[in-house]
């Protein structure tokens, strides 16, 4: 019988051996790995986002909770893609082009790997044919991430771009705001990368 | 009040004294200089600070990387981007053709073990880490001027993320807090034995300035109770050294770190710069909880400047600027640096509009 508690705890915590640990025992002990996933670790992820946004979590606290996250993942992905589990959605996200800066992008990605979704990383300074091919691997939601208000613009192009091809835009960033994407037409805009997982669960109506 | 040179307006902003008018100081994106001399709106090699008669000016002194003899190594490179690898053993990656931050690739000190291997052995407090002859060059030009002068770099946060990656920093500071503290005791004593070398051989500056970016967008990298216990204490140890050879402490940093500053004040800062807008800080609120204890430079959107919307620029500063130089504690500049899309009529503009509003 697996403790989904301790293991939702030991993530949160990011205590990796402990999720390791308890994910193998769980795995040995022949538990549904769907429920190691929704009772346990996907759980977990939401709640130090819930923190975070509310303060009560920094990016610390996140980032070795992923870690944690990372060190069950690892042991359950084979029996994942054996198990026909569906994915609750993929998602292309990238730095736009002109721009190198990662932090920011890379916490979204983490956020969304932790809330159960696929992630493509398509990394910096991506272009159109960058993002394009994100949604021929599959991403029904592209993310645009910039550092820069000078790199910012490229967005619109690639909201315009998408525009009626069947595939959703979401932005985020320092100089980005709710205000830009409303004006170009963006599907989403996100302050922070927890309110990033939950405008996807909106626009993907998986939450 | 008669007309201050710019050392004496500096000099007594920081502590709150009357002055004739508001400081002013402004960093500009290097292709924005590039920018306006290919236009012929600035003459070829002109200094930014002469030319716009800015009140202070810096000089960064220091090269606290593990090698400081090793110069940028290029690794690879394509049409875009050039791949280096750092002094610091970091690999980077960054536009050949315009100013970014770069993309972090690779760091050699990941944890406690690569820091005592590669790192802690060689930040040693040599005289080849200064560059003296840089110093006493800004020294003599803001002496020549009545500028106030600062000693610019780097204090301990933006010490240790070049060394092992804001991850790898902000995971041990929640894993290994007690690696993070000791790093941060090792860059601080080594700034201040840097300080007595230089200062014995050149002569004191007018004051501090420490770059030390500890936010983004809305919040701090780190929560104020670990910015507490791991940074403040080298914080308090190298703003201590400076108080006590009579220097008043800019601190400079991006992003969102309301949080942090009742922790900062407490560390002793005399002067918060930057306040970016865009990440959440607001000039006004900072300025009623904060504004009796530390003076501000900085914290107008630059945004206007960048979109060169001239109405945009005179509401920002017209909203602000007549409320934050109360106190005598506030010194003009925007909530970063003038990026490139700005025209130099935008920043003319938002200068004298500034400068017309900061009178007394």
């Amino acid at each position: 019988m697996t403790d989904f508690e301790a293991l939702r705890a030991a993530v949160i915590k990011g205590k990796r051996n402990d999720v390791a640990a308890i994910v193998q025992a769980a795995i040995d002990g022949g538990e549904d790995i769907n429920l190691i996933l929704d009772r346990g670790m996907i759980p977990a992820m939401r709640e130090i986002g819930d923190k975070f946004s509310r303060n009560e979590a920094y990016v610390p606290e996140l980032l070795i909770a992923a870690r944690a996250m990372q060190a069950g993942l690892a042991l359950l992905e084979p029996l994942i893609a054996a198990s026909g589990r569906k994915s609750m959605g993929k998602v292309a996200i990238g730095t736009v082009k002109g721009d190198l800066h990662d932090i920011g992008k890379n916490l979204v990605a983490i956020m969304l790997k932790g809330a159960g979704y696929d992630v493509i990383d398509l990394g910096v300074n991506c272009d159109i044919t960058k993002y394009e091919e994100g949604v021929k691997q599959g991403a029904t939601i592209i993310g645009c991430s910039s550092l820069l208000t000078t790199t910012m613009p490229y967005m619109k192009e690639v909201v315009a771009y998408f525009k009626d091809k069947g595939v959703k835009v979401v932005i985020g960033g320092a100089p980005v705001t709710q205000a830009y994407a409303d004006e170009i037409g963006a599907d989403g805009y996100s302050e922070d990368a927890n309110g990033a997982v939950k405008l996807i669960d909106s626009l993907l109506k998986t939450a | 009040m008669e007309p201050l040179c710019g050392r004496e307006r500096v000099g007594r902003q920081l502590k709150h004294l009357p002055v004739d008018r508001i400081a002013v100081s402004e960093e500009f994106w290097s292709y924005t200089i590039r920018h306006w001399e290919e236009q012929g709106k600035l003459p070829p090699g002109t200094d930014a600070v002469e030319h716009f008669k800015l009140d202070l000016d810096k000089c960064w002194a220091f090269n606290l990387r593990i090698d400081p003899e090793m110069a940028d190594r290029l690794v690879a490179e394509d049409e875009e981007t050039q791949t280096f690898v750092d002094g610091n053993g970091a690999t980077l990656r960054r536009y050949r053709s315009h100013a970014s931050t770069p993309e972090h690739i690779n760091f050699s000190v990941v944890d406690r073990n690569d820091w005592e291997e590669k790192a802690k052995p060689f930040l040693t407090p040599t005289a080849n880490r200064i560059d003296f002859e840089g110093y006493r060059a800004v020294r003599r030009a803001c002496a020549d001027a009545g500028r106030f002068f600062l000693w610019s770099g780097v204090n301990v946060f933006e010490s240790m993320h070049p060394i092992c990656g804001h991850e790898n920093l902000l995971m041990g500071m929640a894993l290994d807090p007690e690696w993070v503290s000791e790093m941060a005791e090792v860059y601080s004593d080594l700034i201040i034995h840097l300080w007595e070398t230089l200062f014995a051989a050149e002569g004191k500056p007018d004051g501090i300035w420490f770059y030390e970016d500890m936010g983004f967008k809305g919040r701090p990298f780190m929560s104020p109770e670990m910015y507490r216990e791991l940074i403040m204490p080298a914080h308090r140890k190298t703003i201590d050294f400076a108080h006590s050879l009579g220097l008043p402490v800019v601190m400079h940093s991006c992003g969102f770190v309301e949080p942090l500053l009742p922790y900062m004040v407490e560390a002793g800062i005399d002067c918060l710069q930057a306040m970016e807008v865009k990440a959440g800080m607001d000039l006004l609120r900072i300025y009623r909880d904060f504004g009796e204890k530390i003076a501000l430079m900085g914290g107008l959107d630059v945004r206007p400047v960048a979109n060169n919307d001239l109405p945009g620029i005179r509401r920002e500063l017209e909203t602000r600027i007549p409320v934050v130089k109360g106190r005598n504690g506030f010194i003009l500049h925007s909530d970063h640096s003038i990026p490139e899309s700005a025209e130099y009529e935008s920043y003319r503009y938002f200068l004298e509009t500034g400068l017309e509003l900061g009178r007394y």
